[in-house]
């Protein structure tokens, strides 16, 4: 893993204090161990470092707890949680540690509970055609039984080494969000437990309930701040009979970005839509030794179709065709075949890999569709006038789009790293004129990696404060004691 | 420039062969059929050439009906024509057969050609035997395993892989061409190639058409047993802190694998 710096700091920008909270001592080890055995607590500093930090790069938010636990049931789980709010201990729950935002960092440090163990896939259950999952399957596992299974589990979200904890927590989307929904829509039943170690267990293999308030739903999004998910009940698909995948060439990107509404308005409703720049193609296919498709143009649409036959694929992407193409595409690729899907797929998700070696932070902002034209352009501006370099990229169709504020500019191609005297200041006014540019236009900041540590500041800045209030009432009801993952979303 | 390129519908490589032992066959329910890769590298020449020397690029295939969706692909990469010599026998995997027919075919109804162009082997059936025969029967110079092509009017270089070098040939045509993966990268079809091959007609030409009798096309190799190769011993996973793991990796390498 590529840290900024290696020193952990105890404290970072938020000033946070561990004062309300007591400390991990021996005996409290000791009962740790009891539940979940010896070999599954960790206490060495060294070995916690991986436990300090998520995919975040910057350390100033990263911190050590002072116990990891790794439990294997629900029951261990409660156990630790009774543990912890008798002897007010603060909890972070993690799973598989790919959140952008320090959501599963020990702020106050006490208890990380990793989930990792628990990554069983209970069932596959054909009849309902559900399944049941421990909050510790990673999705690279899961989609590999649901296809053996012969299904179909429509999100898509870009790290498969997200596990089901994190997922539900962080409703998280990902590229095939624009026709499928996200995780939230996917989500039928929860086995949670609380801060108190009760264990609740909302909804069910059910597809519909309209009985009382939705707990189901006030769980997942929820940044691990009201209870610990242990078990996660999934609604599966049928799958789509044909994929087909359109890499779209055009010479610059707002045309690009204008194609998508028009799409949606001639009613095309693609699985996915990616918006791609050249720049980043080029140094991810350095890096993978792998070639894109076509080396037209400088910016990509990535138009991934799903159909029920050949005949109604050929419909779709002729019409996306004519569409492109009216708006000034230079041309219209195809990727029928899995190794060239797979390949599309591979160079796209490997983007993130490519140039994170000098990304500071991934922005996650989201605005109305018809939006997204113009607050790229926004982007542009940005970039220029503070000659930091800000790749943009993501899911053009469901307003939801990342720039990454990078430690570098961009030369030629080449990337060339900035001092951090350079960028530090910057940041901050770059991420706020982009943020000002998101509440402008409708928009929320985060779509779909959470607020966790990271964006919690801006929170109150596109949300009501009487919203607020009223989540902080919420969170009291669940935790009155705030031993769970305190320190995110909102103080 | 009259480029002919032939190519075989096979079995995706990706995909879990499952066999029919009774039969000795492969059971073909749930496989899915692509262009053999080699092959597909010869379209992809055949388009190069046409580019630069100008011409007519034919693509042709034997197999069943089936075989007609390996032919849209090429057309859809750009290919002028493609044809279809339908052939329903099942896969006997003999080359000297399908040599046969290819330059029974080309002599019969398509003389004026100035270059054949080949996949090295077909996957699957993995001969390598096709191309060097057809040229053979023809009496025609052949290069294979070529990993680069320059056309002239008359005559052509090509390089070649042979063990631990490479060989560089000139040669006259008409020529033999068979294609090694690296002679190029294979294009994505365009979609406007798609719909057009989609409208595209192919041609059917027969085995009797061709005048080939029974006896001429009875397969001269006799299949006797089909079987998976065995499958492949597990790996070795060592479970340790770091420390340990080290030790016994070394102790592994000297004294059971002894590599070291
Ligand atoms: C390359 C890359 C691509 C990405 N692409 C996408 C994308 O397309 N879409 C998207 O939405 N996200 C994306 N992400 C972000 C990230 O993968 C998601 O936020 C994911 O949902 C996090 O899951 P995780 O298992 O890694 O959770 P973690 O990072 O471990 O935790 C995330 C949050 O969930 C909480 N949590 C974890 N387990 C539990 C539990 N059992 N009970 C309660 N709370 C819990 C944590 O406390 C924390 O607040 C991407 C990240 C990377 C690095």
């Amino acid at each position: 893993m590529n840290r900024k710096t290696q020193n952990l700091k105890k404290t970072g920008k938020t000033g946070r204090k561990s004062g309300m909270y007591n400390k991990v001592d021996k005996n409290i080890i000791t009962q740790l161990e009891k539940i979940v055995g010896l070999k599954n607590v960790i206490v060495d500093p060294e070995k916690m470092v991986d436990y300090s930090h998520d995919e975040f790069s910057l350390d100033e938010i990263a911190r050590n707890p002072d116990a990891v636990v790794k439990p294997v049931s629900t029951e261990e789980i409660a156990e630790i949680c009774r543990l912890a709010n008798t002897k007010k201990i603060p909890v972070t729950p993690r799973a598989g540690a790919t959140g952008l935002c320090g959501g599963c960092v020990p702020a106050f440090g006490g208890i990380v509970v990793s989930v990792e163990r628990m990554n069983r896939i209970i069932e596959i259950d054909m009849k309902n055609q559900m399944a049941e999952v421990e909050a510790g399957v990673n999705l690279r596992d899961f989609y590999a039984e649901v296809e053996e299974a012969g299904l179909f589990f429509p999100p898509h979200p870009g790290d498969e080494s997200a596990m089901f904890g994190g997922l539900v927590a962080t409703n998280a989307g990902g590229a095939r969000a624009v026709k499928y929904g996200v995780i939230r829509n996917y989500i039928r039943g929860l086995e949670v437990v609380l801060p108190s170690g009760n264990v609740i267990r909302p909804g069910g293999k059910l597809m519909k309930s309209s009985s009382g308030y939705n707990l189901l739903n006030l769980f997942i999004g929820s940044e691990g701040t009201l209870g610990i998910v242990s078990h996660i009940i999934i609604q599966l698909m049928p799958p789509p009979a044909v994929l087909r995948s359109l890499i779209i060439p055009y010479d610059n990107l707002h045309d690009a970005i204008e194609t998508v509404p028009l799409m949606i308005k001639r009613k095309i409703l693609p699985l996915a839509v990616e918006f791609v720049p050249r720049e980043v193609i080029v140094i991810t296919e350095n890096m993978l030794n792998k070639k894109w498709p076509c080396t037209q143009g400088n910016t990509y649409l990535l138009v991934i179709l799903d159909a029920a036959g050949a005949e109604e694929m050929d419909r779709l992407s002729e019409t996306v065709a004519e569409v492109c193409l009216e708006k000034g595409a230079i041309d219209v690729f195809v990727a029928d075949d899995p190794k060239k899907q797979e390949l599309v797929l591979d160079i796209r998700s490997k983007m993130y890999e490519s140039i994170k070696e000098y990304n500071i932070e991934t922005l996650d902002i989201v605005v109305p569709r018809g939006e997204i034209a113009n607050h790229v352009e926004k982007i542009v501006e940005v970039q220029n006038k503070f000659g930091l370099w800000l790749p943009t990229y993501g899911h053009a169709a469901d307003g939801n789009v990342h720039t990454h504020i990078m430690s570098a500019r961009l030369e030629g191609g080449k990337i060339i790293p900035l001092s951090e005297d350079d960028w530090k200041e910057k940041l901050n006014q770059v991420r706020n004129e982009l943020y000002r540019d998101c509440k402008d236009r409708g928009g929320m900041i985060s779509g779909e990696h959470g607020i966790g540590i990271v964006k919690k500041d801006y929170l109150p800045y596109v949300i009501d404060k009487e919203e607020i209030s009223l989540m902080k009432g919420i969170k009291h009801v669940f935790d009155p004691n705030n031993i769970m993952n305190p320190g995110k979303i909102f103080d | 420039m009259n480029i002919f390129v032939f190519v075989k519908r096979v079995p995706d490589t990706e995909s879990k062969i499952r066999i029919d032992r009774e039969n000795n066959t492969i059971i073909e329910e749930e496989l899915n059929f692509i262009l053999s890769p080699y092959d597909e590298y010869a379209v992809e020449e055949a388009l190069r050439v046409r580019e630069t020397v100008g011409g007519k690029v034919t693509v042709f295939s034997i197999g069943p009906d089936e075989a007609k969706v390996v032919l849209k692909k090429a057309l859809a990469m750009g290919a002028d024509e493609a044809v279809l010599i339908k052939d329903d026998s099942p896969e006997a995997y003999d080359g000297l057969r399908i040599a046969k027919i290819i330059s029974r075919l080309i002599k019969d109804k398509y003389p004026g050609y100035d270059l054949l162009l080949f996949g090295k082997q077909s996957v699957g059936a993995d001969n390598a035997q096709v191309p060097a025969m057809v040229a053979e029967i023809l009496g025609l110079p052949q290069v294979n395993v070529v990993t680069k092509l320059d056309i002239d009017d008359n005559k052509g270089t090509a390089i070649r892989e042979i063990e631990g070098a490479a060989e560089k040939v000139s040669f006259p045509l008409p020529a033999v061409i068979s294609a090694q993966k690296g002679l190029n990268e294979p294009r994505y079809e365009t979609l406007k190639g798609i719909m057009m091959a989609k409208r595209k007609e192919i041609p059917l030409i027969s085995l009797q058409d061709l005048g080939l009798t029974e006896e001429e096309l009875l397969p001269r190799l006799e299949l006797i047993k089909m079987d998976s190769p065995p499958a492949r011993e597990a790996g070795k996973v060592i479970e340790e802190e770091p420390e340990d793991a080290a030790k016994k990796l070394v102790e592994f390498l000297h004294k059971e694998a002894k590599v070291i």
